[in-house]
């Protein structure tokens, strides 16, 4: 067995107030509420609002994702939702693309026209709850289009409508790919971002930290890139958009993974409070205080969900949950216990979602702000992890940035030689996993078969046929219009903001493979990514 | 990698893991289809086409082994790697693939396997 981090700091057995010299408590910690925000930003923590308690959903059609999120309604998901993509409308092509046709609505949402997203919402309110949607950055422009075309139609005022459904780009060198290239990506994102700041919309975007940490990144490199993808975002949008940093903070949030290390899951999240609060004001100089406040949203790990004995999955969800909760974050999803099987079965989703609840209401963690400060050992692991992390953040910075970094390929091969080690650590049993490589269990002797629920190819296809002749019914005139004014407004640079037209386009029921692929042609790309399917439209 | 499905660390650290033992790997990234896939093995001379495939994507690998049943592509094993459930790991057994590592299978049993899987030249 090893004492250590994941980033490969020592543990000792016991922690005193040695461990603590030179820590001042106004200046490293504060009172809850107070800056540089190590204990959280509320000085009531949850007595003001509780957490929102959400859980991920996408399989299957539209309607199918639809039922399951009023299914989550009556578990208590009021605060919020989440939903995620299907790989092909990340993708930004559509259901009935050749590529598609047997992966729509496998690990996740359809979601690739406004029809899709009104199936969705179908009598699910757009207010009074979080509307999160995830899945990659390019489709992101489109989500937002969706939740304002929506709310339009509803009579909805878009300043009652909150949550994030935009994200950064950093989804794709991290292992969640939109097959778009990076500067559309960037392009995309800054759009959206500017276009939610002119107009008072309270959507954020995720800058989503977990799928680093979810393809094997250690706790203080997944610091060190979390702070490095804000600083990047909040740059362009200061620098190439001419936002104010304040104006710029009101858009992302930081979606982190926590995994079982318990101790060192909370410290890190109390490390990027701290650290972002300083980087707020040192280098960006917050005049708000509320723009030193990252919104931080948590993910436990699916990563850690084991195959083997999938019920051992409910203590792993229960102790993340835990350490979710007694950081203080602004919402929690959590991983199921079928995690390593599919997408959450009805059992599995109320699982998870009662463990957020049984935390929240039973064991008297939520009442008290920031519980653990103060522990000489979680102290002395939030200053190490923060150290490290501040270590790998001057690397990237003198390599230029984060983009810069990843370009040079110093990130991948961080991440790559990570993953190699978590996986010779399990082989060589420096690090035990119950099922996995210790108290292993033949599958015969697994006493309970969980559910498992799955999509069947007919159920892809059936997807890819609606499209198909859904499209043919389209009244195509508005979309002929709308599509040309996005090629038009696509070539005027990338200063010019394409969010009006997209939502132009959106409304008029024009899909992501059409829209994004107008996009890429009047940049020079293929209009399919894939080099598969012609653009159907007349654009000069 | 086949299909859509971009969790690529699985593949990656077996393909270090192969490489760090000796084998050849050409490792194809990802959005390959299968016919992809089977030219690809064709191309190379392969011994072996390893799948990676996370919870997903079945249909797929059944496209596969039908078209390396159509090239006759006989003498080549198809392994596949990742979450894969029960009985989804009976129909592909079934079909022809020659062995399924499962979540948490040590590196030295794939090792091994492979090693015994090479074509006598």
């Amino acid at each position: 067995m090893k004492y250590t981090t994941d980033y490969g700091y020592e543990i000792k057995p016991v922690y005193g107030p040695g461990d603590l010299k030179g820590l001042e408590y106004e200046r490293d910690l504060g009172d809850p509420g107070r800056f540089p925000y190590t204990r959280g930003y509320h000085a009531n923590g949850y007595r003001g609002r509780m957490w929102t308690r959400r859980m991920t959903a996408g399989l299957g059609s539209s309607r199918d994702a639809n039922k399951v999120l009023k299914k989550y309604r009556e578990m208590g998901q009021t605060g919020g939702m989440c939903v995620i993509h299907d790989r092909v409308s990340s993708s930004c092509i559509d259901a009935d693309h050749p590529r598609a046709r047997h992966e729509n609505g496998v690990l996740g949402w359809p979601g690739s026209s406004l029809l899709e997203f009104e199936e969705l919402m179908e009598d699910i309110p757009l207010t009074g709850q979080s509307i999160t949607v995830l899945g990659c950055c390019a489709p992101a422009s489109l989500r937002l289009a969706y939740v304002v075309a929506l709310a339009d139609k509803r009579g909805i005022d878009m300043s009652e409508v909150h949550g994030s459904v935009t994200e950064s780009p950093f989804s794709n060198p991290f292992g969640q790919t939109d097959l778009q290239p990076f500067d559309l990506d960037m392009k995309l994102f800054l759009d959206a971002s500017e276009y939610v700041v002119q107009n008072n919309i309270r959507m954020r975007a995720g800058v989503v930290g977990q799928h680093f940490q979810e393809s094997g990144g250690n706790n203080a490199q997944a610091l060190a890139i979390e702070l490095s993808m804000l600083k990047e975002v909040c740059s362009r949008l200061v620098n190439e958009r001419g936002l104010t940093f304040d104006e710029a903070m009101r858009v992302p949030y930081q979606l982190v993974s926590i995994g079982s290390r318990f101790f060192e899951e909370v410290a890190k999240v109390r490390a990027l409070r701290r650290m972002w609060a300083r980087m707020a004001k040192e280098h960006f100089g917050a005049k708000s205080e509320k723009s030193c406040q990252l919104l931080i949203a948590v993910h436990t790990s699916g990563r850690t969900m084991t195959y083997q004995q999938p019920l051992n999955n409910i203590a792993r969800c229960a102790i993340q949950t835990l350490a979710g909760a007694m950081v203080g974050c602004t919402a929690i999803d959590n991983a199921t216990l079928d995690n390593a099987y599919a997408e959450p079965s009805p059992l599995a989703a109320r699982m998870s979602l009662n463990t957020q609840h049984i935390v929240a209401v039973e064991t008297g963690v939520a009442d008290v702000v920031d519980p653990l400060a103060g522990s000489y050992f979680v102290e002395s692991l939030t200053n190490e992890v923060e150290a490290a992390a501040y270590r790998i953040l001057e690397e990237i910075d003198a390599l230029g940035g984060l983009v810069a970094a990843i370009e040079t390929g110093r990130i991948g091969a961080m991440l790559k030689n990570e993953a190699n080690i978590k996986f010779r650590e399990l082989n060589l049993k420096e690090r035990l996993v119950v099922g996995v490589n210790h108290l292993v269990i033949p599958p015969e002797e697994e006493m309970f078969e969980i559910p498992v629920q799955s999509i069947e190819v007919s159920g892809s296809e059936a997807i890819a046929t609606r499209m198909a002749e859904w499209k043919k019914t389209r009244d195509m005139a508005p979309i002929r219009a709308s599509v040309r004014r996005l090629y038009a407004d696509a070539k005027k640079g990338d200063r010019f903001n394409l969010m009006p037209a997209i939502i132009e386009a959106v409304k008029a029921y024009a899909t992501a493979g059409e829209i994004i692929g107008v996009i890429r042609l009047a940049r020079g790309l293929i209009y399919d990514p894939f080099a598969v399917i012609q653009c159907p439209f007349e654009l000069n | 990698m086949i299909g859509l499905d971009s969790h690529t660390t699985g593949a990656e650290v077996v393909a270090t893991l192969l490489r760090d033992a000796g084998f050849e790997v050409v490792y194809l990234g990802t959005n390959q289809t299968p016919p992809m896939i089977v030219n690809a093995a064709l191309e190379e001379d392969a011994d072996v086409i390893g799948i990676s495939s996370h919870a997903s994507n079945f249909t797929l690998i059944e496209e596969l082994m039908r078209e390396v049943k159509e090239q006759g592509l006989t003498d080549v094993s198809v392994v596949c790697g990742g979450n894969i459930p029960p009985k989804q790991v009976q129909k592909l057994l079934a079909l022809g693939v020659a062995k399924i590592f499962l979540p948490g299978s040590p590196g030295d049993a794939i090792v091994e396997y492979l090693a015994g899987r090479e074509r006598r030249r």
